[in-house]
């Protein structure tokens, strides 16, 4: 009889070690009953177990059986002679207080403090490794630890708060604890007229601890805080402080959340959704308690939502009511979790369940809600035909343009040859094409894999990228006027054959890589619904995109080498050439103007600097073509001079003075973003914004736009801000909001993704009343487009 | 792998949302008890039964049995026809894993009066019926139907006294024999983790 009380301790994993000093520590009491009536019941619990010696031994843990019975005798002949008093803990008996696997101490952020301070106090429980205790809602089995404060007069407590915890195994019974240590902090308020003089701050903490059994457990922790005239942080201040950075997060991304149909079961499938890049990893949602229903362990990740960017998140969590008369929840609280390691990072949430019928309309497409079946937003062969189509097009677009023309004189120069040679070429510059969407496509997996958002026409958010290819279209300027040559133009006026048909090559290929790189700033018709599908798709599919739009890009060139038959439509070789060359070189000017214009969204005034690099490496441009490419003598000299003009430009201008590579970023004042007097009244983008304005029941006009997308200014100077569109605005008491994506922000990233989109333009109108769904204007505008929108949404 | 993690995601949703449901008829299973009998739910047709997912030394579980409230809950009910099914699904690798001498041990010690205690170390039972906790309760009416499934009592902690608890397979029981509809057919079973 008693022998099996002595072996209770031993039964648990882990209390060998520390029997004997662990039941002088432990004065536990709360969950105990008299021990008196303990032996009094028929004693139970494990009994005596002949297995477990044999499982021990096999396990090797020989640490021996007889020193633990030889220690529980001694706790036991301690207890008995001791009498002990009610508050000695009942069930596991000896062993519930032996056998404790969590240290418990007080942490106070301050040795002293002033009255009116505020002192954190932090429960701290250290856990044997593979133990655990449960966070506020344990989930499916434990319980959550109880903090019960004993405080002086003049001293409150704060509720409780709780570092993220962990979803803890097996799947069936999931569970939300911390294991190895967690300390619970709550803030102490020192009243005003709190009298100087030392204070004891006492908690009563009780707990469920657990590893292949549980064990209940509590215990009482104090410390003393000294009030005088002076705050000083305790030495614990710091640890007290990691653990308050763990704290989820009160204020974040807005979320909303829905029921999805069917609603009428026992069961229902809650919907939470909102956008926080960091939480892209592993999102999961650990809920609150509920009185009479329970939010499931279980997570799905809706993956069709993916579509919607790496930051959108999209959960489908299942709820589940006890009583079948009460109610549903109408609102759901608890703590988005996502991210990973040391960067995971959770949000305190407590928010509206929509019903499902008017979810549709917050903002959120409709596809939304039927997306896990949908999935894509059309198939993936319709999808690659409009990313054809779309390279195609982008050919007559006014980025492409320029190289276009090259290209053409390209052809003509070359229809003499023979069509083996033309489609040789032909085939070198699709090539060049294709070759440049496929590094971009591995730059946008490689970004995707790295936890950013890529979007179309990105990289002309680096300066460093502007600048580089500021330089090189002016170098080509510089060919087209015949400052200097180079074998460009797919060696266009190259005399030895031989040389063209190898600098030919080269011409080709370095076309299509120019013609991809100006092409990325423009989306067009069909590109940006194929694109926003393609960039939330996996790698694979991602370089198919990209592949399938080069080859619309380079598709006429392809058929003109492969029908050079269709080449005599082109004018005959000769000296107009030279002079089309000449012509060429202003559309690449232009070009270099506009690229200048989005350096100035990066350097500002500095800009100035950059000029002056530019007007360096033409001069260095110069010297090389006129003293070392046509010169006779000191060819060696020029070459030096060419050199130290363009080195020195790059080092002064560049490095020194502008600092091209680490640029202060230049805000664009976001105050008043009025173009002109009369121009649209615009106030800047937030989903805040667009919220408030529709809770007003005022019609919105959103217009995602960048300093770089062409297509953009384009749609703006021709279709938006225009007299008939600004009236109309003030017809139908509309708001304007301007989404600036230049530098790309993550929210709008997210913003845009939300509509499939992988890039800018995107205009939305969202008509007046709070539950119409935007509407998406198309990618190219015309006034008429914009206003019959705006008609419909008053 | 997105896409299998969400398959499997799915799979874990469907398994605890659909493992029984309350009206529907409760699955059959077979089993062995500690005295070597086979034990099939079909079997007590006729009969309400009441299994309970049970491990002793989970302090949840103790708690309902150290001062004899659910032997004398399993007597009383016993009286009235009952039948109670005790299902211990720890596997055989937990120290808490009894053999079935012990487990007859166990049952003698502890004054067990339940019709019989099922050894389902394999965790088929438990799975079959989404058992998460220790205890965790069901109630199966005489015409073979899920009537509850939850908590034994209102008072989720390790240390309240069972016998001045709402006891909710006595409830349901009653319910039952009375002809009337199950009052409270679900609750947050509370305890410590089947250790499957």
């Amino acid at each position: 009889m008693l022998d099996r009380h002595f072996i209770n301790p031993g039964l648990q994993p882990g209390v060998r070690r520390r029997t004997a000093f662990g039941a002088a520590s432990a004065a536990l009491t709360r969950w105990g009953k008299p021990l008196k009536r303990r032996w009094a019941s028929a004693p139970f619990s494990t009994g005596l177990k002949p297995g477990v010696t044999d499982r021990r031994n096999q396990k090797g843990e020989t640490s021996g059986l007889t020193f633990v019975r030889f220690v529980a005798l001694i706790i036991l002949v301690l207890c008995l002679s001791a009498k002990p008093a009610p508050a000695q803990p009942s069930f596991l008996g000896d062993g519930g207080q032996a056998g404790h696997h969590t240290q418990v101490k007080l942490l106070l952020s301050a040795d002293s403090a002033r009255p009116g301070d505020i002192v954190i106090a932090g429960v701290d429980l250290k856990m044997d490794p593979a133990w655990h205790t449960y966070w506020k809602n344990a989930g499916d089995s434990g319980s959550p630890t109880k903090i019960t404060w004993t405080l002086p007069a003049g001293v409150s407590a704060g509720e409780t708060q709780w570092p993220l915890p962990h979803k803890l195994p097996p799947a069936e019974v999931t569970t939300y604890g911390y294991e190895d240590e967690v300390v619970l902090l709550a803030p102490l308020t020192l009243a005003t007229n709190l009298p100087p003089g030392p204070l004891d701050i006492s908690a009563k903490v009780s707990w469920l601890e657990c590893k292949d059994t549980c064990i209940p457990a509590s215990t009482v922790v104090a410390a003393k805080i000294n009030v005088g005239s002076e705050t000083k942080p305790s030495a614990e201040a710091a640890t007290l402080q990691q653990w308050q950075a763990r704290l989820p997060k009160s204020q974040g991304a807005s979320v909303q959340a829905w029921w999805e149909p069917p609603v009428n079961n026992d069961t229902r499938s809650l919907n939470l959704a909102w956008a926080d890049q960091t939480m892209a990893q592993s999102p999961d949602f650990f809920p609150d308690a509920g009185d009479n229903f329970e939010v499931q362990s279980a997570t799905e990740q809706v993956t069709a939502l993916a579509t919607e960017g790496p930051g959108a998140i999209h959960l489908r969590k299942i709820v589940k009511k006890f009583a079948g008369d009460s109610p549903w929840p109408r609102e759901v609280s608890g703590v988005l979790v996502g991210g990973t390691g040391e960067s995971r990072a959770g949000l305190q949430i407590k928010v509206p369940i929509a019903s499902e019928a008017s979810v549709a309309s917050v903002a959120i497409p409709a596809s939304r809600s039927t997306a896990s079946n949908a999935g894509l937003p059309a198939p993936l062969w319709q999808m690659l035909l409009y990313a054809f189509l779309g390279g195609l097009i982008l050919n007559l677009m006014p980025c492409v343009l320029p190289v276009i023309a090259l290209k053409i004189l390209g052809f003509v120069s070359e229809a003499g040859s023979s069509p083996r040679h033309v489609r040789v070429l032909g085939l070198v510059y699709a090539l060049g094409v294709i070759a440049s969407f496929l590094v971009l496509a591995g730059v946008v997996i490689g970004l995707q894999a790295a936890g950013h958002h890529p979007g179309w026409g990105m990289q002309f958010s680096s300066p460093v990228f502007v600048v580089c290819l500021a330089t090189l279209v002016l170098l080509v300027a510089m060919n087209l006027f015949g400052v200097f040559e180079v074998t460009l133009g797919g060696g266009a006026l190259d005399s030895a054959s031989q040389l063209a048909s190898r600098s030919g090559m080269g011409g080709a290929f370095f076309n299509g890589v120019l013609a991809t790189t100006l092409a990325t700033p423009c989306t067009a018709p069909f590109l940006a619904p194929a694109l926003g599908f393609a960039f939330a798709q996996p790698g694979p599919v991602v370089a198919l995109f990209f592949f399938t739009i080069g080859l619309g890009l380079a598709a006429p060139y392809l058929v003109l080498s492969w029908q050079p038959a269709w080449l005599k439509f082109l004018p005959k070789p000769g000296a107009w050439m030279q002079k089309f060359k000449v012509a060429m070189a202003f559309p690449m000017l232009a070009t270099l103007v506009w690229l200048y214009t989005i350096a100035t969204s990066s350097y500002g005034k500095n800009v100035l600097w950059l000029g002056l690099f530019l007007v360096l490496t033409a001069l260095a441009a110069w010297v090389y073509g006129e003293f070392v490419q046509r010169g006779r003598r000191h060819q060696t000299l020029a070459t030096i001079i060419a050199l130290l003009l363009f080195l020195g430009g790059y080092g002064f201008a560049l490095e020194k003075e502008l600092d091209w590579r680490a640029p202060v970023m230049v805000s664009s004042g976001a105050g008043d973003l009025k173009e002109s007097a009369q121009g649209i009244a615009w106030h800047p983008w937030s989903p805040e914004a667009v919220a408030a304005a529709r809770a007003a029941g005022q019609p919105v006009l959103v217009d995602f736009t960048a300093d770089w997308c062409l297509t953009c200014q384009a749609n703006k100077y021709s279709s938006i801000e225009i007299p008939s569109v600004r009236e109309k605005l003030k017809a139908i008491n509309a708001v304007a909001l301007i989404g600036d994506y230049t530098h790309t922000p993550d929210v709008i990233t997210a913003e845009l993704n939300r509509y499939h989109r992988a890039g800018v333009p995107l205009v939305l109108v969202y008509p007046k009343g709070p539950d119409a769904p935007a509407v998406i204007l198309p990618a190219i505008l015309t006034p008429g487009i914009v206003l019959s929108a705006l008609d419909q949404a008053k | 792998m997105k896409k299998t993690f969400a398959l499997f995601a799915a799979l874990a949703l469907a398994a605890s949302v659909f493992a029984v449901e309350i009206g529907k008829s409760a699955p059959d299973f077979t089993g062995t008890d500690i005295t070597g009998k086979t034990v099939k739910l079909s079997d007590y047709k006729g009969k309400i039964v009441v299994l309970e997912s049970y491990n002793s030394d989970c302090p949840f579980c103790n708690n309902q049995y150290h001062g004899g409230a659910t032997q004398a809950l399993q007597k009383e009910l016993a009286d009235k026809g009952v039948v109670w099914l005790l299902v211990n699904s720890v596997n055989p690798r937990n120290p808490s894993h009894r053999t079935a001498a012990q487990a007859q041990q166990e049952w003698t010690d502890l004054k067990i009066a339940a019709t019989a205690w099922i050894d389902d170390s394999s965790g088929d039972i438990g799975r079959l019926y989404g058992m998460k906790t220790t205890p965790h309760v069901f109630v199966v009416d005489a015409a073979g139907n899920l009537a509850y499934a939850g908590a034994m009592d209102d008072q989720p902690d390790p240390s309240h006294d069972p016998k001045t608890a709402r006891n909710y397979v006595r409830e349901a029981v009653d319910d039952l024999l009375a002809g009337k509809p199950v009052a409270v057919t679900q609750t947050k079973p509370y305890g410590c983790s089947v250790h499957y």
